[in-house]
């Protein structure tokens, strides 16, 4: 009864509106979003149209697919798409630890607000602050290696992000930190929201914690986390810019050892100054975190799907 | 008294206009030879209208009291030409080149900018994204100007205007530090080796150096690689094809800075640390020596006390003629293309340049404005005068002599992954060579501008 409702006053009050504008409303959704689909269009389909153009010239001049042979035979461009594939393998740990925390924290009976806001604060801090004390902290003779060598463990004192072998693995782990608050709370909210009938049901039939939460609350949970899994494959493949940037002085350092293909656009673009090499692999990249969006919106109609129908 | 005819007249008339006609022509020859290069700028009337000008500048960071300088010198200009207003805008370091870079994809910013010197002021030029400063400033008074003519100019222009001049880059040494070891400063390469091994058994790094940021990498670069060459022509003919950086005279530095790693010369978390902040190991006295930006090297030695610091070059391991002299870089101002002010900018230039201003720029951060008017008699500092003296018949500054994106992707990444021991001295130069070679591809006019700077 309640759905109907909601659903009524959803299309009602469009209708009422297109009756007092007469015509507007045969033609459906359109004049609605006509203005925001134009802003849209302009800035982005600008931006993509000028974005492919460049792709395929040189200095004004047609040079046809060149640009991008360039791009792809460019081991730097290949060891930095190869960094973002690497990244990728942060998804299912930020993926499983968001749920993880989202459920003790459903689970916490005391001070649920004091945890949510200590487990989300990360998420709001802003990453040049991140950056600047990780990049403190995680030095060879920085506050971590201190404490660890001051607890007898000096064999975990390690060059953090100064040694090529591990520095994209510590990036990783400070984007997991930094990530996992927003999966936490996107879980989290979901969760509240889902009928506890269910939760009571399955407690009376004996399920125990484990059991409860991975049989029961966990599939009801799928379409947001494969909506949070698939936003996080899309900040590690097109968003973590900043986090190298700032964490290597804008180098990708040591070596090439945490370039990342934003890194690379910038670097082609402003500091070496190929916009049109910057244009072909940041095409490149577009067509990438195409592939990730065409998923997103598959899962969102899919969720959108089991939602109408609950 | 003799009658004059018509004719007579007429001739007398005529003869008098060859005169003035000679003379107006000879007085144009020469205003228009003499100003040539300048585009009149001494002829147009200064303007009297309102204008703003814009200066995106760096410096402070490398030369202390810079910034209290340009203060004084915006306030002097704004009493010597009321109309004009100065805004200055400090950019951080690694902000500088892509700051830039956009305002000129943007074609709007900033009408002076601050340009390092050779190949950072030479692309902006060849990029059509500044103006000649010798189209607005007489040559008469950029004769005067510290390595115009070896860094700055291009086919008989000049990019732009030389700031102050940069000792590049001198090796500063702690004798209580090398004294608590019964070392000495050491001159050669086999003495520095030597200094690393002692002071690394006691756990001392004997240099301090940062490569995070990877700035210091091309430092190393022009201290260590400029012994071995016999010119900056010999590593444009590496940049253009027509020798190789896998040649000895370009590779072997690279070796010499794997035995700084092997003979663990290094603090160990060089790769840690950046740039400053690893200069501060030698002010505490954590480090017997480091490596300082020129116009900083006296602050340094002041700092311990200048009776136990010693300015040096890098101890010699080459025998080329550069082998144990300091590189000199000017550091610039360039006036951008899209200015509405060029002439103005070039006022301000010229402005700073006067007497007063380079007298003030010493008196400020004590180092040595690129003029060779200034008055060397006031430096009384043993330190500064030696430095100072260094720099006028100094070593080409390497980094400035190829491709910005050489230097960040080859240089500064292999440098770190030398001193880091992941990668030979060997393997770092065939990466260097390699990274030449596509630079070749895909800057298609690199080639080209190279070849006419070097002529």
């Amino acid at each position: 009864m309640i759905k109907s409702l909601q659903t009524e006053d959803r299309f009602t009050a469009p209708r009422n509106l297109g009756a007092v504008f007469g015509r507007l409303d045969k033609s459906g959704p359109l004049p609605w979003i006509l203005p925001a689909a134009m802003c849209i269009l302009l800035i982005f389909g600008y931006s993509i149209i000028d974005l492919v153009q460049q792709s395929f010239k040189y200095r004004g001049e047609w040079v046809g697919f060149e640009n991008f042979s360039l791009v792809v035979t460019d081991p730097l461009f290949r060891t930095a798409i190869s960094h973002n594939f690497l990244l990728l393998f942060a998804v299912p740990v930020l993926a499983v630890l968001s749920f993880m925390c989202a459920v003790l924290l459903f689970e916490t009976r005391k001070g649920m607000k004091f945890y949510r806001s200590a487990v989300f604060l990360p998420y709001i801090l802003p990453i040049p602050v991140i950056g600047v004390v990780f990049g403190q902290l995680l030095q060879l003779n920085g506050a971590l290696n201190s404490a660890l060598r001051a607890m007898g463990i000096e064999n975990l004192a390690l060059d953090w992000l100064g040694e090529p072998g591990q520095a994209l693995w510590t990036m990783s782990g400070i984007i997991i930190w930094k990530e996992v608050g927003f999966g936490t709370i996107l879980i989290l909210a979901r969760l509240i929201s889902l009928p506890l009938e269910t939760l009571e049901a399955a407690r009376i039939d004996g399920a125990g914690f484990f059991r409860l939460h991975s049989k029961v609350t966990l599939p009801q949970l799928k379409p947001v986390i494969l909506f949070y899994i698939i936003n996080e494959a899309i900040v590690m493949v097109s968003w973590v810019f900043n986090y190298v940037y700032v964490m290597t002085n804008g180098q990708g350092g040591p070596g090439n050892a945490t370039v990342v293909s934003e890194l690379y656009i910038y670097r082609s673009a402003f500091q070496n100054k190929s916009p049109e090499l910057a244009a072909t692999a940041a095409l490149l990249l577009l067509l990438a975190t195409l592939i990730f969006i065409i998923g997103f919106f598959k899962i969102q109609k899919n969720a959108n799907r089991g939602l109408f129908d609950e | 008294m003799r009658l004059i005819s018509h004719r007579e007249v007429h001739m007398k008339i005529r003869k008098k206009a060859f005169a003035v006609g000679c003379a107006a022509a000879v007085l144009l020859t020469s205003i228009s030879f003499t100003g040539a290069t300048a585009s009149n700028t001494s002829s147009r009337a200064f303007p009297s209208k309102a204008v703003t000008l814009t200066m995106w500048w760096w410096g402070d960071q490398e030369a202390p009291g810079a910034k209290l300088w340009l203060d004084d010198a915006v306030k002097a200009y704004k009493k010597k030409r009321p109309n004009v207003t100065i805004n200055t805008v400090l950019q951080t370091t690694e902000g500088l080149v892509p700051a830039f870079a956009a305002a000129a994809a943007a074609k709007k910013g900033p009408d002076l900018q601050y340009f390092w010197g050779g190949i950072y002021a030479q692309q902006p030029g060849w990029d059509g994204q500044i103006s000649p400063v010798s189209d607005h400033i007489p040559a008469s008074e950029l004769k005067h100007y510290i390595n115009a003519t070896t860094e700055l100019s291009f086919q008989g222009k000049i990019w732009t205007a030389p700031w102050y001049v940069n000792p590049s880059f001198p090796v500063v040494a702690r004798k209580d530090v090398l004294s608590k070891y019964k070392l000495t400063v050491p001159k050669t390469w086999t003495e520095l080796l030597n200094v690393c091994d002692v002071l690394s058994a006691q756990g001392v790094p004997a240099l301090a150096g940062g490569v995070k940021d990877g700035w210091f990498g091309g430092w190393l670069y022009s201290i260590i690689g400029g012994q071995s060459i016999t010119s900056s022509k010999d590593v444009v003919a590496a940049v253009v094809g027509t020798q190789k950086f896998t040649d000895a005279k370009h590779a072997d530095w690279w070796t010499r800075l794997q035995e700084t790693q092997e003979h663990k010369c290094w603090n160990s978390d060089i790769n840690s640390l950046e740039l400053y902040q690893a200069q501060q190991l030698w002010k505490d006295g954590k480090a017997a020596m480091t490596v300082v930006a020129g116009p900083d090297a006296p602050n340094f030695a002041n700092a311990v006390g200048a009776s136990n610091a010693v300015v040096m070059a890098m101890p010699k391991w080459g025998k080329g003629p550069f082998a144990g002299k300091m590189g000199s870089t000017s550091q610039t101002i360039g006036i951008t293309q899209w200015s509405k002010n060029k002439d103005v900018a070039a006022d301000f230039l010229m402005f700073t340049h006067e007497k007063a201003q380079l007298n003030n720029w010493y008196k400020r951060t004590g180092s040595m404005p690129a003029d060779d008017r200034f008055d060397m008699s006031q430096v009384k500092d043993p330190i500064k005068k030696a430095l100072f003296q260094s720099a006028l018949p100094g070593a080409p500054y390497l980094e400035n002599f190829i491709p910005a994106q050489l230097d960040t992707d080859a240089v500064f990444t292999n440098v770190q992954l030398v001193l880091n021991g992941t990668k030979t001295g060997k393997a770092a130069a065939a990466d260097m060579q390699t990274l030449m070679e596509r630079l070749r591809k895909t800057d298609r006019n690199l080639v080209s501008n190279f070849t006419k700077w070097s002529k």
